[in-house]
C-alpha cells in the first residue's frame, strides 16, 4: 500500500500544471487553470508572494471545483500580498510531510518544513509522504486489549488505557488538559521504547515552546517528532496539522515497524479549523454552526490513527469542551471514536482535586472482568458505586445535612469523600506549581488501596490525609503524621 | 442541551417534594411544640412538690437506702440516653449521642463497664448499627411520653441499681435473671432552655445527694416511720425525675426538628431557585441557539442562491 503511493508521487512533475490567481478572500484563494491542466482536490498549490520584507511561498491546497476552469483553494499560510493574477503553480500531488528517522528529534509545521535547523543544519529527507492517505483496511486491524499502565491512581482504576488505543482527555477551559497530556508525554514516552509523536493542534505556541525545553532536557526529544500548527496560524494549516502528525506517525507505524505513541493537543482545534474553513467555504452551517461534514472529518482522521497487525499507534487526544458542555456536536462526535474517555470536571478542580477526573463520567472499553481482571473490575464498580451514591445523596444533605442521613450512608459518604481525595495524585510535570514530587503508583498497588478503603479499612484516618498522596505506604504515613498533630 | 434540561428539571421536581415534606414538618413540629411545653408545664407542680417532701423527709431520716449511699468501688455504670423516635430533628440525636459518647468514653478511661439504656428509635439504631450492645430500650413514645413509660424506665433501672454490680436483677417474677446490676446511673438528655437553644446534658441520677435544708424544719410525724417512707419515696422520685427528662426532651425533639426543617425548607427553596435559573438559561441558550442556526442557514441559503 505504502510503496504506491509513494510511486504515484514520484512521477507528478510531469502532469504540473500553472494557473492565475483571480480571487483572494481572506485564506480562501480562487485560481484559473487551463482546461487540461486542473489540479485535483487536495493537490497542493504554490504561489510567490513579494512583500516589502522579501518574498515568499505560499502553499495552498484546492477544496472545491468550482466550474468553469476554476477550483478554490485553502491557504496555509497567511495571504497578505498575494494579489490576482499571480501565478499558481500546481504540485501535482497532495501536501507531503518527510517521514522517517530523520523527523525525530525535530519540529515541523503542518506543510513539512522543518522549524528547529540550526545554523548551517540540512535535513536530509529520504521519504516525503503525502498527507491524505487511506485508513488501514478493515482486515488489518488489531484491536488490543492490553493495558497501558500510566501510574495514576485514577486513570488505572476507573479509565484503564488500551495499549495501541484511542485515549481522550475531555475538558473544558483551564482544567488541566494540557498538564495532563504533558505529564502523559513524561510517564509514559520517557520510558517507551518506540517513537513519540506530538501534534500540537491549535493550542499555545508557549505550551509547544515549553514542551520542546522539556524534552530536551529528559532527552526524550530524541525519540519524537513534533508538528506544530497553533493559535496564530490560518484555519488551512490547523486543519491539516493533524494530519501531518498523523502521516508521520503512520510511516513509524508501516514501514519501521515501530509502537507508536501519537499526542494531539488540541483536536477540538482541528474540529473548530474545520468549521471556519467550512465557512470560508460557503458550506451552509449544521448544528450548533459546525460544518455539515464533521462526523466524516473526524471520522477520516480518527479511522486513521489505529492499530494495525503487528504494530500498534497507541494516541492520547487532549478535546475541548467548549462551555463544560458535552452535548456539543464536536467532543460528541469524536467521544464514539475513542477507547477510554477521560473526563476533566471543572467541580472537581473547584475542590482542587488533580488531575480532575470525573470518576462517574470517565470509562473505558477494557473496564471489564475479561480485560483486566476480576478484582481490578469489581473494586473498580464499588468505587463507582459509592461515589454514585454520595452524588445522590448531595441534594439531601444541602437540605437537610448530613446529620439526617441512615448510619449506612453516613459511612458511604464518608467514605466516598475519602475516596474522592484519594484519587488525587501530585504529578512529575506539576511539580513546579505544586512542590510535591510526583508518584508512580503500580495498578496492583492501586487495586489494592482501593480495596482496603472501600472495605473501610481507612475509615478512621483523617480526610486530609488522603489528599495528593500515592499510595498505600504514602497515605498511611501522612495519616499517622496528622493523627500525632491532634 | 436539552439533556441538561431535562435532568435540571427532574430535580427541581424531586427538591420541591422533599421541600413539601419538610415544610409539612415544620408545622406538625410547631404545634406539638405548644403541646409539649403545655405538659411540661403541667407536670411541674406536681415535681416540685415531691422535691419538697422528700427533702423534708431526708431531714429527718439516716439517709443510709441504697439509693442515696455512693459506692465505694464502681464498677458498672449505667446511662441512660434520651433520644427521639424519628430523624428529621437536625443534630438533635446527634448532640445527645455525642454527649453520651463523651460520658462513656470518661467512664470506659477508669476502667469501669458502661452499660447503656436507650429511649427512642435513633439512639437504638445508633448503637445497634455499630454492634455495642444495649441493656434495654424503649421506644414508640419520644414525643409524647406518658408517665407509664416513665415508671417503666424507672422500675428496671432502680431493680438494676439496687442489685449492684456483684447481684443479680430480678427479673419480672422476682427471680434472678443472671444480668448483673450497676453501681451508678447516668442519665444523658437535652434540655429546652428556649425555642433556639436545647443543650444535651449529662446527669448523675443514682446514687442521688440529697442536701439536708438548713434552717427551720416543718415539724412533721410520719407514719411510718422516716426511713421506711424514704425507701418507697426514692424509686417514685426517680421516676420523676426520668419523667421530667422526658418531657423535656421531647419539647427540644419538636423545637429542634421545627428549626431543622424551617431551614431545610429553606435550603430547598435556595436550591429551586439556583435549578429554576440554570434551567431558564439552559433553556434560553437553546433557543437562542436554534435561532441563530436558522437565520444563519437560511442567510447561507440565499447567499448561495444570489451568487448563481
Amino acid at each position: 500500500m505504502t510503496a504506491s503511493v509513494h510511486a504515484g508521487f514520484a512521477d507528478t512533475g510531469s502532469r504540473a500544471g500553472v494557473g492565475r490567481v483571480t480571487r483572494v478572500i481572506g485564506p480562501v484563494v480562487d485560481a484559473e487553470f487551463p482546461r487540461d491542466a486542473m489540479p485535483d482536490i487536495f493537490n497542493a498549490l504554490t504561489v510567490g508572494v513579494q512583500l516589502a520584507a522579501g518574498s515568499r511561498t505560499l502553499t495552498l491546497e484546492v477544496a472545491q471545483h468550482l466550474g468553469d476552469n476554476m477550483v478554490r483553494a485553502i491557504s496555509m499560510q497567511p495571504t497578505d500580498g498575494l494579489v490576482r493574477g499571480a501565478e499558481v503553480v500546481d504540485s501535482g500531488g497532495p501536501i507531503t510531510m518527510p517521514v522517517g528517522e530523520i523527523t525525530k528529534g525535530h519540529v515541523f509545521n503542518a506543510i513539512g518544513e522543518c522549524l528547529n535547523l540550526k545554523e548551517g543544519e540540512k535535513l536530509d529527507v529520504k521519504d516525503r509522504w503525502a498527507i491524505h492517505r487511506p485508513a488501514p483496511a478493515f482486515k488489518d486491524l488489531q484491536p488490543k486489549t492490553e493495558m497501558l499502565e500510566t501510574g495514576i491512581k485514577v486513570l488505572d482504576l476507573l479509565t484503564p488505557y488500551v495499549k495501541g488505543g484511542k485515549i481522550g482527555l475531555f475538558g473544558g477551559a483551564g482544567v488541566g488538559k494540557t498538564v495532563l497530556i504533558q505529564e502523559m508525554i513524561v510517564r509514559v514516552a520517557n520510558n517507551f521504547g518506540g517513537a513519540s509523536v506530538f501534534a500540537g493542534v491549535g493550542e499555545r505556541t508557549r505550551e509547544g515552546n515549553d514542551l520542546i525545553t522539556e524534552m530536551t532536557e529528559t532527552n526524550v526529544i530524541d525519540k519524537t517528532a513534533l508538528i506544530f500548527g497553533q493559535m496564530d496560524e490560518p484555519p488551512g494549516t490547523r486543519l491539516r496539522v493533524a494530519l501531518s502528525a498523523l502521516t508521520v506517525a503512520e510511516y513509524f507505524r508501516d514501514v519501521q515497524n515501530q509502537e507508536v505513541l501519537l499526542f494531539i493537543d488540541n483536536i477540538f482545534r482541528f474540529t473548530q479549523a474545520g468549521s471556519e474553513v467550512s465557512t470560508l467555504l460557503g458550506r451552509m452551517p449544521s448544528a450548533v454552526g459546525y460544518q455539515p461534514t464533521l462526523a466524516d472529518e473526524m471520522g477520516e482522521l480518527q479511522e486513521r490513527i489505529t492499530s494495525v497487525r503487528g504494530q500498534a499507534i497507541t494516541s492520547m487526544q487532549a478535546i475541548y469542551v467548549p462551555a463544560d458542555d458535552y452535548t456539543d456536536p464536536a467532543p460528541a462526535t469524536t467521544f464514539t471514536h475513542l477507547d477510554a474517555t477521560t473526563n476533566l470536571e471543572r467541580s472537581i478542580v473547584d475542590k482542587g482535586i488533580y488531575p480532575a477526573v470525573d470518576p462517574l463520567a470517565s470509562s473505558s472499553r477494557i473496564l471489564a472482568a475479561e480485560y483486566v481482571g476480576r478484582d481490578h473490575y469489581t473494586i473498580a464498580s464499588e468505587v463507582k458505586r459509592i461515589l454514585q451514591r454520595y452524588k445522590d445523596l448531595q441534594d439531601i444533605i444541602a437540605i437537610l445535612g448530613m446529620d439526617e442521613l441512615s448510619e449506612e450512608d453516613k459511612v458511604t459518604v464518608n467514605r466516598a469523600r475519602r475516596i474522592e481525595r484519594f484519587l488525587s495524585q501530585s504529578m512529575y510535570v506539576a511539580e513546579k506549581f505544586t512542590g510535591i514530587p510526583g508518584s508512580f503508583v503500580p495498578v496492583k498497588e492501586t487495586i489494592e488501596a482501593f480495596k482496603k478503603l472501600t472495605e473501610g479499612e481507612f475509615d478512621h484516618f483523617p480526610e486530609q490525609a488522603f489528599f495528593m498522596c500515592g499510595g498505600i505506604e504514602d497515605l498511611e504515613r501522612k495519616a499517622h503524621d496528622l493523627m500525632k498533630h491532634e | 442541551m436539552p439533556a441538561q434540561l431535562q435532568t435540571l428539571r427532574r430535580r427541581i421536581r424531586s427538591v420541591a417534594s422533599t421541600r413539601k415534606i419538610t415544610k409539612a414538618q415544620e408545622l406538625v413540629a410547631t404545634s406539638r411544640i405548644g403541646r409539649a411545653q403545655e405538659r411540661m408545664a403541667a407536670f411541674q407542680p406536681y415535681a416540685d412538690e415531691i422535691t419538697k417532701v422528700l427533702s423534708a423527709l431526708a431531714s429527718h431520716a439516716t439517709l443510709e437506702h441504697p439509693l442515696l449511699v455512693p459506692r465505694p468501688r464502681v464498677r458498672r455504670v449505667g446511662v441512660l440516653l434520651i433520644t427521639s423516635d424519628r430523624g428529621l430533628a437536625g443534630g438533635y440525636n446527634a448532640n445527645a449521642i455525642r454527649t453520651a459518647e463523651q460520658l462513656i468514653a470518661r467512664l470506659s478511661q477508669n476502667g469501669t463497664e458502661v452499660l447503656l439504656y436507650v429511649v427512642g428509635r435513633k439512639g437504638v439504631t445508633y448503637y445497634r448499627f455499630r454492634n455495642r450492645p444495649i441493656a434495654a430500650s424503649w421506644t414508640g413514645f419520644s414525643e409524647r411520653p406518658g408517665f407509664m413509660h416513665a415508671r417503666e424506665i424507672g422500675d428496671t433501672l432502680v431493680k438494676a441499681f439496687l442489685a449492684g454490680a456483684d447481684g443479680n436483677v430480678e427479673d419480672a417474677g422476682g427471680h434472678p435473671s443472671g444480668d448483673h446490676g450497676i453501681d451508678e446511673l447516668h442519665l444523658v438528655y437535652t434540655r429546652f432552655r428556649s425555642l433556639m437553644t436545647q443543650s444535651p446534658e449529662a446527669r448523675l441520677l443514682a446514687p442521688l445527694g440529697v442536701s439536708r435544708e438548713p434552717g427551720l424544719r416543718p415539724a412533721y410525724d410520719f407514719e411510718p416511720d422516716s426511713d421506711t417512707l424514704l425507701a418507697a419515696m426514692l424509686p417514685k422520685y426517680i421516676n420523676n425525675r426520668i419523667f421530667s427528662a422526658l418531657l423535656d426532651s421531647a419539647v427540644s425533639e419538636s423545637a429542634s426538628r421545627r428549626r431543622a426543617m424551617k431551614s431545610a425548607t429553606d435550603n430547598a427553596d435556595e436550591l429551586i431557585t439556583k435549578y429554576t435559573r440554570d434551567m431558564n438559561s439552559a433553556r434560553q441558550a437553546g433557543i437562542t441557539q436554534e435561532i441563530s442556526e436558522i437565520v444563519g442557514g437560511a442567510n447561507a441559503l440565499a447567499a448561495a442562491g444570489g451568487q448563481d
